[in-house]
């Protein structure tokens, strides 16, 4: 798909934006490509749009063109320090829709305080690549479906990968589980990132809330990093998820990114 | 015009400084799509950089290598 969008000549050379496949669209001033817009949707079904540019005037250009091509609502994520890029999109008229924090966990348990953290009687935490699949599925459906039924999935950190419909589980291995009798009552999972691993997920069904699970999967999670070398490990969290925030914070994270979702509708 | 670099230091304001395989070092933000895909950039990953056009110091992280 080639299609060319109104041009501009507001500077020394004219604009051109064109849509040059399904959800990609390139800026050319003076036979150079300054600019870059591309769309992408995540598993959620949400639509994601990110544009590159040297300078706002075609940052501008390119949104109007990809706003005028795409259905609304539209989504983008920046960084919170980034203040050029945010001015970018609220000129393009996009506004907060949610924040997230970006914590460094440590790992040590002298740091966490998680050495001597235990899993509640009749509990034990299934080690990572011995989690079994059933189980671990029929849980993460159960705490998705709990989720959907209350705050929603969409306020949780953002999970980006693109996956086969209806598959929330790609990789077991991935994944430690906490075990009651004969089933899974919470999970974490953690993408072993060769610099610093990253904890995607941590859930606990709700019935078998504020009763130290989550806390008990992140200490034998941790202290399985610390024992590998691994110093940090990185978390995004919702600031409005006031129970994963205190997890965190509890155990000596460092609060040092925030990512805005933003919206247009 | 890109070039491969290492990233030196994590600065405020989201930028990076990295040093190019010519020695140079530039301030690079990263690219919209690699933020909207939460890859995380840190000291010592191997990156390539888009220049600028109009600036040869600044540029833009478009790729993290895995290793």
């Amino acid at each position: 798909m080639k299609f060319v969008h109104s041009t501009s000549s507001t500077g020394h050379h004219p604009i051109e934006v064109t849509r040059v496949a399904d959800l990609q669209w390139h800026a050319v001033e003076d036979d150079r490509t300054v600019g870059r817009g591309n769309a992408s949707r995540r598993p959620d079904g949400r639509l994601f749009i990110s544009i590159d540019a040297w300078h706002g005037e075609v940052f501008d250009h390119i949104a109007d063109a990809m706003l005028t091509d795409l259905p609304t609502p539209l989504y983008t994520v920046v960084d919170e320090a980034d203040h050029e890029s945010r001015s970018a999109w609220k000129r393009a008229g996009f506004t907060m829709a949610r924040r997230e924090w970006g914590y460094d966990v440590p790992t040590d348990p002298l740091v966490t305080g998680l050495g001597p953290v235990r899993p509640p009687a009749g509990v034990t935490i299934v080690p990572f690549g011995q989690a079994e699949e059933d189980p671990l599925r029929a849980l993460d459906r159960r705490v998705r479906d709990e989720v959907e039924a209350t705050v929603g999935w969409r306020t949780m950190p953002a999970e980006v990968l693109p996956r086969p419909a209806g598959i929330t589980v790609l990789d077991p291995s991935k994944y430690a589980a906490a075990r009651r009798s004969d089933r899974y009552v919470g999970l974490i999972r953690i993408a072993p990132l060769p610099r610093q691993p990253r904890i995607g997920l941590i859930a606990v069904r709700a019935d078998d809330h504020r009763l130290g699970i989550a806390r008990a999967l992140l200490a034998h999670s941790l202290d399985a990093l610390h024992r590998s070398g691994t110093a940090s490990a990185w978390a995004e969290v919702d600031e409005s998820n006031a129970a994963a925030v205190a997890l965190f914070e509890g155990v000596g994270a460092r609060r040092t990114a925030g990512t805005l979702e933003l919206a247009r509708s | 015009m890109e070039v491969e670099g290492t990233v030196v230091e994590c600065l405020r304001n989201a930028t990076f400084k990295v040093e190019l395989e010519n020695g140079h070092t530039v301030l690079a933000h990263i690219s919209g799509k690699i933020r909207k895909n939460y890859i995380k950039i840190l000291p010592y990953d191997r990156v390539l950089v888009e220049l600028s056009p109009y600036d040869l110091t600044r540029g833009r992280i478009r790729y993290r290598y895995r290793s």
